[in-house]
């Protein structure tokens, strides 16, 4: 197993409040590491801190975590944005850029300009994130004004434009409908081919569907992390299972 | 919706349990009516053997519902699928009992043979092994479980040494060879129960300590000669 991340001993705060406890854990390269755990366990908070979006609100963390051995709490976080690319809950696609500038927007804001760079590229993300053959003949539409799973898989392909190593998605299908759903779920199984990701759900199925790794975390622990196969099978640890089974959270 | 679902598993498992109940009589009546020569406790077997299918079908059902509906996994998964499994050694084990019974309509007479084969030892172990089984899955309890599967040696053994003795009788006694022959088949009827027996308390293990044993005397065998 070629690890991409490795945290060790994270703990992160909001102000006084902790709400990381020392957590260490590998994250394979070109897999898919699924976050689980109820409501305010911090697997959020797990998330922002891998490519720093926890210290925009206001957060700090002690401990490392390198990205193929470099460390992430230093250097400039915007350059390291780049490498980490995240898609969030709620699709989120600029509304006043039609959809080829919306994928094109990261590489413009890094100065490139040039229609016929930016045209492949653009083609090329929204081909990656499965939405080509459904909004080629519109690019110059707005991005708005597209379908939710839609526009989730433009800011996918948004996301893939300025080329990351790592892609964090926080609970990515949970405002979609099943059929979106599944485009997204399928979408994560092809991309991990090439990028590594690291998705916080809720949704058990979908955690066991779409990822190779689980990590379970509770009251800001890291309880278990194993492969999803021994995590929704035979877990070691009984609160894992409680969780999966629907015991609690 | 765990609740509800703690419902289904219930209801599941009554059923399983009612439908092992009468296994267990339909096998009973067919040993002892094996035991005794008394062809009189075969009657009926093949009529109750109807309501046995009926659970099969029933409980299959109730597992599709349960993992379409509710998507179940670690201990529950483990629990719908060794149901499954049950379901069906204890579907083929109602078989097996009107097989017998059927066998031994044909033999009773031959009472002295039937006992100097061991067939009436043999019947015994096996029905034994199949209580034991049924006992091992209603109280989850995975030692004597074990213990099930390791006397499924004592019956292999048993029929090795019926089935020499039957051939013996049939090639010394050619008047014999009509009711050997239906013995052979019954004996191998017994055997298979004792195997049915073996998998329900495999099927147990699983469920309770997340271990597939299944096979793993052969497939150690064979991994031992590579």
């Amino acid at each position: 197993m070629e690890v991409k991340i490795s945290v060790k001993n994270l703990e992160a705060y909001y102000g006084k409040n902790k709400v990381l406890k020392n957590v260490s854990l590998d994250i394979p390269k070109n897999k898919v590491l699924a976050v689980i755990g109820p409501s305010g366990c911090g697997k959020s908070t797990f998330l922002r801190c891998l490519n720093r979006m926890h210290e925009v609100v206001g957060g700090t963390i002690t401990g490392s975590i390198m990205l193929d051995g470099e460390d992430l709490t230093k250097g400039d976080p915007v350059l390291l944005r780049k490498r980490l690319g995240m898609v969030f809950q709620k699709p989120n696609p600029f509304p006043t850029m039609s959809i080829f500038n919306n994928v094109a927007a990261g590489l413009k804001l890094n100065g490139v300009r040039s229609k016929k760079v930016l045209t492949p590229v653009v083609e090329k993300c929204l081909k990656q994130a499965a939405l080509w053959d459904e909004v080629k003949d519109n690019l110059n539409d707005s991005g708005a004004n597209i379908s939710g799973g839609q526009q989730q898989r433009l800011c996918i392909a948004r996301t893939l434009a300025v080329d990351p190593e790592v892609i964090l998605m926080d609970e990515p299908a949970s405002a979609l409908d099943p059929i979106s759903t599944t485009k997204i779920e399928d979408l994560i199984f092809e991309l991990k081919k090439n990028y590594t990701i690291v998705i916080v759900t809720h949704n058990m199925q979908q955690a066991a569907r779409v990822s190779d790794y689980t990590a379970f975390f509770y009251l800001g622990e890291l309880i278990e992390f194993d492969t999803t196969t021994k995590i929704f099978t035979s877990p070691a640890k009984k609160q894992t299972e409680d969780y999966v089974r629907g015991r609690f959270g | 919706m765990r609740e509800h679902f703690e419902q289904e598993i219930d209801n599941l498992k009554t059923n399983l349990i009612k439908m092992a109940s009468l296994v267990d009589e339909q096998v009973e009546r067919v040993i002892t009516a094996l035991e005794k020569g008394n062809i009189e406790l075969c009657k009926g077997i093949k009529a109750k053997d109807l309501e046995i299918d009926a659970y099969d079908n029933l409980i299959q059902t109730q597992c599709e519902n349960i993992l379409a509906l509710f998507q179940p996994v670690t201990v529950d998964l483990r629990f719908i699928i060794s149901a499954l499994m049950i379901n069906n050694q204890l579907e083929r084990c109602g078989d097996i009992a009107v097989n017998i019974s059927q066998r031994v309509k044909k033999t009773a007479e031959f009472f002295s043979l039937i006992s100097e084969a061991q067939i009436i030892e043999m019947g015994k172990h096996a029905r034994e092994m199949l209580k034991n089984a049924i006992d091992s899955f209603i109280n989850n309890d995975s030692d004597l479980a074990n213990k099930v599967i390791a006397s499924d040696e004592i019956v292999d053994n048993l029929n090795k040494h019926t089935f020499k003795f039957l051939v013996s009788k049939m090639q010394t006694n050619p008047e014999l060879i009509e009711p050997c022959a239906h013995l052979i088949v019954l004996t191998r009827h017994v055997e298979r129960l004792a195997d049915h027996a073996t998998n329900i308390a495999e099927d147990l293990v699983f469920y309770v300590e997340a271990r597939i044993i299944t096979h793993k005397k052969k497939l150690e065998k064979l991994s031992d000669g590579n």
